[in-house]
């Protein structure tokens, strides 16, 4: 029942988390999202997401709706914007991560990867696994072996300039 | 958690951790990490091409797309490693063109590479775009035509210091007219005439050439031409900077100079002919690197150049420059951070140029930002050391060559070991440090006790006994590449500090006292260090045990011996195998 008017409102989708929360948002909002897009082109106004927990989706919804709004004259507002975003804790980046990838948010995907990237720069493989709660599974007569290989072969560059 | 990220998420994570450092970290966090970052990594620094082989590379990274590989030890820069002595670089390629078709880098230190295997890289990798070779040796012209010819890409040609026989003058030609990709084309060592149309047109067609070093056979008549179609340079080094003198060469040259707006760095200044050099005055004021290593101008000329580049970052220069030039660079480059002098005449037996410890401290009081300094020269003093050890203690390179062996503290006739303890003690960042002039153990006791984040040590003509290389083997604990020259540095110091073989990439010992006998016990002790007597009167076990051998080259590896030595290397691990 289109009428007129109807379709100068804005459209709008509804979106549905894995724990059956509901959110409705304008189309041009969530098509930031390469899933959402597909879905909108094929029809679709109803979007389950059962890979998206409520808590990390209000965040992206947040996300995607600052950065539709991206304009010339805005570009410091969005750039605090993204800090606050990412200034939370490992486990947050990592669900919001994992929702990301799910939803095909490049921009999103590469800021929160950059900054994970960023936090264990230089930290040792043992606190590698303990902030992404990974077990170690190399006996250690194989870790020593990696280790080796990698110290003695694949050292890296030191201070290479002066030699 | 992790285990619900996918594979490609994982990726893409490890995109954003570049270093080698990182990486192998990743590798060591648990299996599938190990499995995806291996898969993932695409470059890859190979610090001795003896410590890995191409097969155990690839097998691990099959998915490589740039390498940095080098090869002879650092004193080959010296003369001191054989003719013949290894780093061949042909077995890499080879294996790499069966395995890394999507390879695109290689850059090689210290190889020997030859014309077939510069064959090879143009024609097995499709998409490649960038060789540098320094201090490279073994091709030739063609190789370098074959480059030309095959790699429509390339993006980086590098001669570094290479040595290159010219064979033709015409390779430039090679480079078909569909190549524009050049951003950078170094081939400053090559002695021979080139084809300067080839140049000319070459560099005509590559819009986004950023660095252009040239070689001495380009003369200075030539060099607005080329500057006028390479407006976008953002570093050039001359070839041959003289001719006879001509007004309208000089105001060409200052034309083209001018126009390049984005000019950041100048090196080459060959056979320099003074009256030119105010051509160069106009870009003065941009300049962040000033190579003037080959360039014999002397004062007034060199101060009056150096007075005008205010904002120099990399200053290289010949001896010529004096106390009173290196003053000025203290007044006027106060964002300087590294300073190179070299000597103009190493072998005259009287200093030829007043250049003393008075230049350097100048500079280490003037220039807050110093933190690189190579110096050659004839004197010095332990208090220029320690006024230069608190003027920067942000030093992190410090190399000081004193010209001649032994030679002690002018003032005091005391050996120099308080000033370099000055340096170690007061620089906290100190990564490389060379030493030089009269030095006994008390020195190398300061640097165990100090210089806890050095990482490569040149010694020469210096200590008195074992204690010395025991105070830096126990004592360093960044220590990398260690490398020793003419010392009293015997058996029992490496013995007892064997294990910490094992941490370093490598140990160079020539002309010291290590008896044929220490290292059969080291390689037994220490199965997985390869233990290379290099000796060229003979083989070393025609000789008692206890006759020290002339040359010692250890280092760690995971392939273990290498079979393309020559006759007068001896590895050791062979005999000691079990």
């Amino acid at each position: 029942m289109a009428s007129t008017t109807e379709t100068k409102q804005k459209k709008m989708l509804i979106l549905k988390s894995a724990d059956n929360d509901e959110f409705e948002i304008e189309e041009s909002v969530g098509v930031q999202s390469e899933t959402i897009k597909n879905l909108v082109e094929d029809g679709f106004t109803f979007v389950p997401l059962p890979n998206v927990y409520t808590k990390a989706l209000i965040k992206i919804i947040d996300y995607l709706k600052k950065h539709a709004n991206k304009t010339d004259s805005n570009d410091e507002e969005i750039k605090t914007f993204d800090k606050d975003f990412v200034n939370t804790t490992f486990d947050d980046l990592f669900e919001l991560v994992s929702a990301a990838n799910y939803l095909h948010i490049s921009c999103l995907m590469n800021m929160l990867c950059q900054t994970i990237a960023d936090r264990i720069k230089d930290k040792s493989p043992e606190a590698v696994r303990k902030i992404f709660h990974i077990n170690c599974d190399y006996t250690p007569e194989e870790e020593a072996k990696i280790r080796k290989a990698n110290a003695q072969a694949f050292e890296g560059q030191f201070d290479e300039s002066l030699d | 958690m992790s285990h619900s990220f996918p594979e490609q998420v994982l990726k893409h994570l490890f995109s954003f951790l570049t270093s080698d450092k990182d990486r192998n970290s990743l590798s060591l966090v648990c299996k599938l990490w190990y499995e995806v970052e291996r898969r993932c990594r695409r470059s890859v620094f190979i610090g001795n091409c003896y410590a890995v082989s191409p097969e155990i590379l690839i097998r691990r990274f099959p998915e490589i797309r740039s390498l940095n590989l080098k090869g002879k030890p650092h004193f080959a820069d010296f003369n001191l490693v054989p003719e013949g002595w290894g780093a061949y670089v042909h077995p890499w390629v080879a294996a790499m063109s069966r395995s890394y078709p999507w390879l695109e880098e290689i850059k090689l230190k210290r190889m020997v590479v030859s014309d077939e295997s510069l064959e090879l890289i143009s024609t097995s990798f499709e998409h490649f775009k960038v060789l540098v070779l320094l201090s490279c040796e073994g091709f030739t012209t063609d190789g370098l035509a074959a480059i030309a010819s095959n790699c429509r890409n390339l993006r980086e040609l590098d001669l570094g210091e290479s040595e290159v026989e010219d064979l033709s003058s015409d390779w430039l030609s090679h480079f078909p007219d569909s190549c524009t990709s050049l951003v950078s084309l170094n081939i400053s060592c090559l002695g021979s005439e080139i084809s300067f149309s080839d140049l000319e047109r070459l560099i005509a067609r590559s819009p986004n050439l950023k660095t252009l070093r040239l070689s001495q056979a380009v003369p200075l008549e030539k060099i607005p031409d080329l500057l006028c179609c390479a407006s976008q340079l953002v570093e050039f080094g001359t070839g041959a900077y003289s001719s006879e003198m001509r007004s309208d060469i000089s105001s060409n040259l200052e034309e083209a100079f001018s126009g390049c707006e984005r000019l950041e760095g100048l090196s080459g200044f060959w056979d320099v002919v003074p009256a030119y050099l105010p051509a160069v005055y106009p870009v003065c004021s941009r300049l962040i690197s000033l190579n003037l290593s080959y360039a014999t101008i002397q004062n007034p000329d060199l101060d009056k150049l150096i007075s005008q580049c205010h904002n120099l970052q990399r200053l290289w220069v010949l001896d010529y420059i004096e106390d009173t030039g290196l003053q000025l660079v203290a007044a006027s480059c106060k964002d300087l951070q590294e300073l190179r002098v070299f000597p103009s005449d190493p072998f005259g037996p009287e200093p030829n140029v007043l250049l003393t410890e008075q230049g350097l401290v100048a500079v280490s009081d003037g220039c807050p930002k110093l933190q690189t300094v190579l110096y050659f020269c004839r004197q010095m003093t332990n208090a220029a050391l320690v006024t230069i050890a608190r003027n920067r203690p942000n030093m992190i390179r410090f190399r000081l060559c004193i010209l001649e062996p032994r030679t002690p503290d002018y003032l005091t006739l005391e050996p120099l070991d308080a000033g370099f303890g000055a340096i170690v003690e007061q620089c906290k960042e100190l990564r490389r440090l060379s030493l030089s002039g009269l030095l006994t153990d008390r020195v190398f006791e300061y640097i165990g006790t100090h210089a806890k984040k050095l990482e490569m040590l040149s010694v020469a003509f210096a200590g008195d006994s074992d204690l010395g290389l025991h105070h830096v083997l126990s004592g360093c604990e960044s220590l990398r590449k260690l490398e020793i020259r003419d010392c009293p540095f015997g058996d029992e110091a490496l013995l007892a500090n064997a294990a910490k073989l094992e941490t370093m990439r490598s140990l160079w010992m020539s002309s010291c006292s290590v008896s044929f006998g220490a290292c059969k016990l080291l390689s037994q002790k220490m199965p997985r260090l390869n233990i290379e007597v290099i000796d060229e009167m003979g083989p070393p076990d025609e000789r008692p045990e206890s006759c020290p051998v002339n040359k010692l080259y250890i280092y760690r590896t995971v392939a273990g011996p290498r079979f393309d030595m020559p006759g007068y290397v001896r590895i050791m691990n062979e005999e000691a195998a079990p």
